[in-house]
Formats: C-alpha cells, structure tokens, sequence
C-alpha cells in the first residue's frame, strides 16, 4: 500500500506534521477561547469586555497563539482539499502554496495589529 | 464486515487500498463506505466552514482598531440576535466536532485504537456532544 499522506502531490510530509501540530496547539487554545467567552464573559461582548480579557498577558499570549496556529490549519486544510480535486503538477502546487503562504502572513501580521488597538 | 473476493480488510471495516486504485479513483476508493465516509465528508466541511468563519472573524475583531470601539459595539448590538446566538451554537457544534474527529485522527495516527477504531470513533462523539450540550445549556437563555 503507497503511503498517501507522505506522497508529494498529496501535500508532503512537513505540512502533514504541520497540520497535527498545529491541531494540538488549536486543540488548547480554542477551549480557553471558548470558555472565556462562552462561560466566563457570557453575553458580555464588547470593545470593554474584549480589552479587559487581553489585558492579562496570558490570554494575549493564548489568542496570538491560537491566531497563528489557526491560520497555518485553515489554509493548509483548504490547500489539502483543492489537492484532492487539482493542482496536481509541481507547478500549480508551488504556486498555490506560495499563494496560501501570502495569505497567511498577511492574515497573521494584520490580526496582531487589529489586536494591538487593546494593548497599547 | 467481511473483505469481498480479492479484497484484503486491513482491520474491521478498513479495506485495503491499492496504489493503482488511488491513482484511478479520486480520493479514498474502498472508504466509502458507513460511518467513516459520513465522518469524513463532515470533517472537510466543518473544516471549510471554520476556514471561511475565521476569516471574517478577523475582519469583524479588526474593525475595533479600523473603525474604533462605537463601531465593534454596533457591530455586537447587530449580531445580538436569538437565531445569530443560535448560528453561533452551531459555529460551537462544528468547532467541537472538527476537534473530537480530529482527535481520532491523531489518535489512528498514532496507532492507538487502530483494531477498535469504531469505539474510539463513537467515545470521540460522546465528549463532543457532551461539550457541545454545555455550551448550547449557556446559550439557550439568549436564544429563546
């Protein structure tokens, strides 16, 4: 039996250890997301509510963390299903992961800065 | 489930998949079929809906920096809605459900529960609609 996550045209072996982990940091993270949300502050959602929570450093630290691992799993999730459909040349696959790669960064540098309204 | 004539199962329910099979069939011939096909058909599109919600997640949380707070509060105001509280119970759903499965497959990964994969599948889903119980048990006095 041929190995299909390690074969190259099926995403490669670093974005397949990438993808596991980033879902264990994701795994953490999003539950104290949630529950901070969710549980502690429910129904108290605003711009207050939100800069009191990333006042202390460690929610900060949990949500930057969160935003990055999040970012690289959404993007190399979509790129894994448009692999499954196309894109299957050396090509087309470098393009599309640049591409992803662009849209990560900027996504990542343009969270940060959205958040930063609330640290500074 | 018996392997058909020709077929080798690789563990209860598991069908082996050929190198030729793979490159003539699109994505995992032999794997669809029961629950595995429906747990993964579900995984590829909580995980595309997730992609596309965190994105305007972004968007939405940066509109407090673009705009400034009087617009990220009316945008809350907006969203303060019982079937917008409802859609986010879902949004809850699909999170925990993506989590859970995806636990599975580290867990497969790994080898753990390969032989008893079924259990794990189901033991998986249980602390999924466990957890997702107690966050709709929190959402429920905004939604009704």
């Amino acid at each position: 039996m041929r190995t299909e996550t390690l074969d190259r045209s099926r995403g490669g072996m670093w974005p397949w250890l990438g993808q596991r982990v980033t879902a264990v940091v994701i795994l953490v993270t999003i539950m104290v997301h949630l529950v901070l949300t969710h549980f502690v502050a429910i129904g108290q959602l605003s711009y207050a509510n939100i800069g009191e929570r990333l006042a202390v450093t460690a929610v900060l630290v949990n949500d930057i963390l969160l935003l990055l691992a999040v970012v690289y799993h959404a993007l190399n999730g979509v790129r894994m299903v448009v692999l499954d459909y196309g894109f299957k040349g050396s090509g087309a696959r470098h393009g599309l992961a640049a591409f992803l790669w662009i849209v990560g960064v900027v996504a990542v540098v343009y969270g940060i800065w959205a958040l930063w309204v609330w640290v500074s | 489930m018996h392997a058909p004539p020709g077929r080798r199962s690789i563990c209860e329910g598991v069908l082996e998949v050929s190198a030729q099979e793979r490159e003539t069939a699109n994505v995992g011939a032999g794997l669809w079929r029961g629950i595995g096909m429906w747990a993964w058909i579900l995984f590829r599109i909580s995980g595309l809906v997730l992609a596309a919600y965190l994105f305007v997640h972004i968007w939405v949380i940066s509109q407090g920096r673009v705009s400034g707070a009087s617009t990220l509060n009316s945008f809350f105001s907006t969203f303060d809605k019982p079937f917008l509280v409802f859609l986010d119970s879902v949004l809850v759903a699909a999170v925990l459900y993506h989590a859970l499965n995806g636990v599975r497959i580290l867990l497969m990964d790994l080898g753990v529960g390969i032989t008893r994969h079924k259990a794990v599948f189901w033991i998986c889903m249980l602390i999924a609609a466990a957890a997702v119980w107690g966050f709709a048990y929190k959402a429920i006095p905004f939604i009704f």
